[in-house]
């Protein structure tokens, strides 16, 4: 079973634009997937994990952003890890399942024994060797990660039930109106290449379907209520749900952190996570300083080669600092991402929010948020090039770039 | 004869029509706002435009390919690298503005829109043989504005003054001017405001003379102007007894509907609504006070006032938009939805009413 001929290809799903309006401003600039999070592209925290599987030959990002948006990524990521990152672009979405199946000649194309698939959105702490092993070791089509979450929070997710002892999974069943199961999918999955006959399986089936349609049955018209094209398969509702109960799927559980980064203002939170692993990883990213010959940092930070922090500044906790940056006199950051080519000036505050790529703060400006991950307004949010005034001070609020403010405001969005 | 047309930059105010296409080319009255200008300016004879631009240039040349073989005009775009304020561009594009004729210049703002009484600035630029010729127009909150004193009988400029407290005059700069070569020469190539620095400095030497603009004027920078300025637009066109605008028992008031467009039975339009190309108002729909624009589907038994419909979106079954909402482009509103002052980014599905006024990103 442990050949060392068992090689292992891993594929990152970054969706596509459509998907991205929820990221917006900062999706005006960037396409999520490579937003940094702890000042390194969120696909990034990904791609770096699957490098510790062993025999990883191959790393695929899916999607349907055009290929000039990934281009400069991949060839520096691939460079970087040493592993070889490619973008594949679908024509149109087609699912979670749809897009491996699309796929699938590329994906198999080293003959790997196991295929990893992760969704870019998610923060995790990647135990990917260890789900590898279990999988390995429970010998189905497949072994989904999963977390405990509570009642209330797992109908945001996919539910699904496990057996105790055999980790098999019994039940699954997408956002549930009623409580299932406290358990719930992260949306991280390792198969084997059985999981192609799955997806063909279902294809060939609606086929069928299609052609026998002069009867209409209930499925057929739930489809047709809920327009999704025939080719458009997901896998945890097309493909896990039916397989639940069929000694196929496993189930490996993590207790570490997991979040999903559904809103611009979850990745202060999903920086501090990554921040705060940096500390047993890598250690050497973290910035740190006593207010002497360098700023003083409180807590998590990282800064950036590149960029200039005066020393008496103070910085953290959970500050990233991206390239180029400049950081006057004074400075207070807490609780933020400041992206390259920013520049802070003297005594300005800046607490819970994202200060966007070229953007400019002046004197005694002050941005902030309550810091409420889960309401629209509670990370404030500057697009790209906004200049906010000497003085001015900008509450709860999200920018659009190339903004000036010279007025101070709460509660706004700014367009 | 020369002009140039000063773009500017990043049209924000009409967000979020400007998220999808430069500000000079999104659609007033089924036209891209530039248009209106550059044809104005071909009928008077000028031969070249120059557009002075700073951002998405590549956008703008490839739209302007097209209007020049359309309308025999040379078209260029004077690019700043940094923005230069109203009267850089000027400095800028100086080798495109002059040329051995001596022969005055227009300087339009992208912005207005307005009836362009081109010919008639022209014979007044002659008449009082001064150095530049503005267009003012009358207000009626002039201190929101940059007022121009006049001398009242000959026009000549005495001075500008910026949002007066004080009522100084009624008169507000219109945005189109008629400048002789040698007013370049006072413009540096850095950030000048030209209502600021040069035509003081022109009006002190008493060779600035403004002429009261005929028939109405708007800067349609921003989405509720924009609806104004399209009834006063369509208002000029009745009285120009315009065949464009369309007639017919589901018509009230002024309208304007593209040839290409499709309109159901049972529908009422008007008044001032403009109805772009490949359009499709189904049966049963009202429309009033409203621009929609190319591609836009208006599903049956809509009602719609008082707002923008951008590109390719949709209004469903029975739903109801109002109240300045904008849908920018690929909107699509869910049916029996309610929207009450919605302003909506692109490319976004609206499945919940909107019923007090708000961004939805």
């Amino acid at each position: 079973m442990d050949s060392v001929d068992e090689k292992v290809v891993a594929v990152i799903l970054v969706a596509g634009p459509s998907k991205g309006t929820r990221f917006r401003p900062l999706s005006f600039n960037t396409p999520e997937p490579l937003f940094p999070l702890a000042g390194q592209p969120m696909v990034h925290h990904h791609i770096s994990a699957c490098k510790k599987i062993p025999n990883l030959v191959q790393v695929f990002l899916i999607g349907y952003y055009d290929e000039r948006e990934f281009a400069l990524y991949c060839s520096s990521v691939s460079n970087e890890l040493k592993v070889p990152v490619r973008y594949l672009k679908e024509d149109k979405p087609h699912g979670s399942a749809g897009s491996l199946y699309y796929f699938r000649d590329r994906i198999m194309e080293e003959t790997p024994s196991h295929i990893f698939l992760l969704n870019f959105d998610v923060c995790c702490n990647f135990p990917l060797p260890e789900m590898l092993e279990a999988h390995k070791a429970y010998g189905g089509i497949g072994t989904l990660l999963v977390i405990k979450v509570s009642a209330e929070s797992a109908s945001l997710f996919g539910e699904l039930v496990a057996d105790p002892t055999s980790q098999e999974v019994l039940h699954y069943t997408e956002k549930p109106e009623t409580f299932v199961s406290n358990l719930i999918n992260c949306g991280i999955y390792v198969f084997t290449p059985n999981i192609f006959s799955v997806i063909h399986e279902v294809y060939r089936l609606r086929e069928e379907k299609a052609y026998t349609r002069h009867v209409p049955n209930y499925e057929s018209q739930q489809f047709a209520i809920r327009s999704l094209p025939t080719d458009f398969v997901r896998l945890d509702q097309d493909i896990l749900s039916p397989l639940a109960g069929k000694k196929q799927l496993y189930t490996y559980e993590t207790t570490e952190f997991w979040e999903q980064i559904k809103t611009p203002g979850m990745s202060i939170k999903c920086s501090a996570l990554y921040l705060s692993r940096f500390r047993s990883t890598s250690p050497h990213l973290l910035a740190s300083g006593d207010g002497n010959r360098s700023a003083s940092v409180v807590g998590d930070v990282y800064v950036h080669p590149s960029a200039r922090v005066h020393p008496t500044a103070k910085i953290g906790p959970n500050v990233s600092i991206s390239a180029n940056v400049r950081i006057a006199p004074g400075v207070r950051l807490k609780n933020c991402i400041v992206l390259d080519d920013v520049e802070i000036m003297e005594n300005a505050v800046v607490v819970n929010a994202i200060v966007g790529w070229k953007s400019s703060l002046g004197r005694w400006s002050r941005v902030q948020a309550n810091g409420d991950y889960d309401t629209k307004l509670g990370i404030t949010i500057l697009g790209e090039s906004v200049t906010v005034e000497d003085e001015v001070v900008v509450i709860n609020s999200i920018v659009l770039p190339n903004k000036v403010l010279n007025l101070s405001m709460q509660e706004e969005i700014i367009l | 004869m020369k002009a140039l047309i000063l773009v500017g930059g990043f049209g924000t105010r009409l967000r979020p029509l400007t998220l999808s296409v430069p500000k000079p080319l999104v659609d007033f009255a089924n036209k891209p706002m530039i248009l209106h200008q550059i044809e104005a300016l071909k009928a008077i004879g000028v031969t070249e435009v120059v557009l002075a631009i700073n951002y998405q240039p590549e956008v703008m040349l490839n739209f302007l390919k097209d209007f020049e073989t359309k309308l025999e005009i040379k078209i260029t775009c004077s690019q700043e690298t940094e923005p230069l304020g109203t009267a850089g561009p000027l400095a800028l594009a100086r080798d495109k503005l002059i040329d051995k004729s001596g022969e005055p210049f227009f300087v339009l703002n992208s912005d207005v829109i307005s009836e362009y009484p081109l010919k008639e600035m022209i014979e007044f630029h002659k008449s009082h043989g001064g150095e530049a010729s503005i267009m003012v127009t009358k207000v009626d909150e002039p201190s929101k504005y940059g007022v121009v004193v006049t001398e009242e009988s000959t026009g000549k400029v005495e001075r500008f003054v910026e949002k007066p407290k004080l009522f100084v005059g009624n008169k507000i700069n219109a945005g189109i001017y008629l400048l002789n070569p040698s007013v370049l020469d006072r413009i540096q190539l850095r950030p000048t405001s030209i209502e600021k620095e040069v035509f003081p400095e022109i009006a002190a030497k008493g060779k600035l003379y403004a002429m009261v603009l005929p028939g109405f004027w708007m800067d349609i920078g921003q989405p509720r102007d924009y609806i104004t300025g399209l009834r006063l637009y369509l208002d000029s066109l009745r009285k120009k007894a315009s065949p464009k605008l369309a007639s017919g028992t589901h018509i009230i008031g002024n309208v304007l509907v593209d040839e290409s467009a499709k309109i159901g039975e049972g529908c009422l339009i008007g008044p001032d609504v403009a109805i772009g190309p490949d359009c499709v108002v189904e049966p049963g729909v009202r429309l009033s006070c409203c621009t929609v624009m190319r591609g836009v589907r208006i599903k049956k038994h809509a009602c719609i006032s008082s707002s923008i419909i951008g590109w390719h979106s949709t209004v469903g079954q029975w739903a109801r938009v109002e109240n300045m909402t904008i849908l920018g482009e690929d909107v699509h509103v869910c049916d029996e939805i309610y929207s009450n002052g919605g302003v909506v980014l692109p490319h976004k599905e609206i499945k919940s009413s909107i019923l007090k006024p708000e961004i939805v990103m």
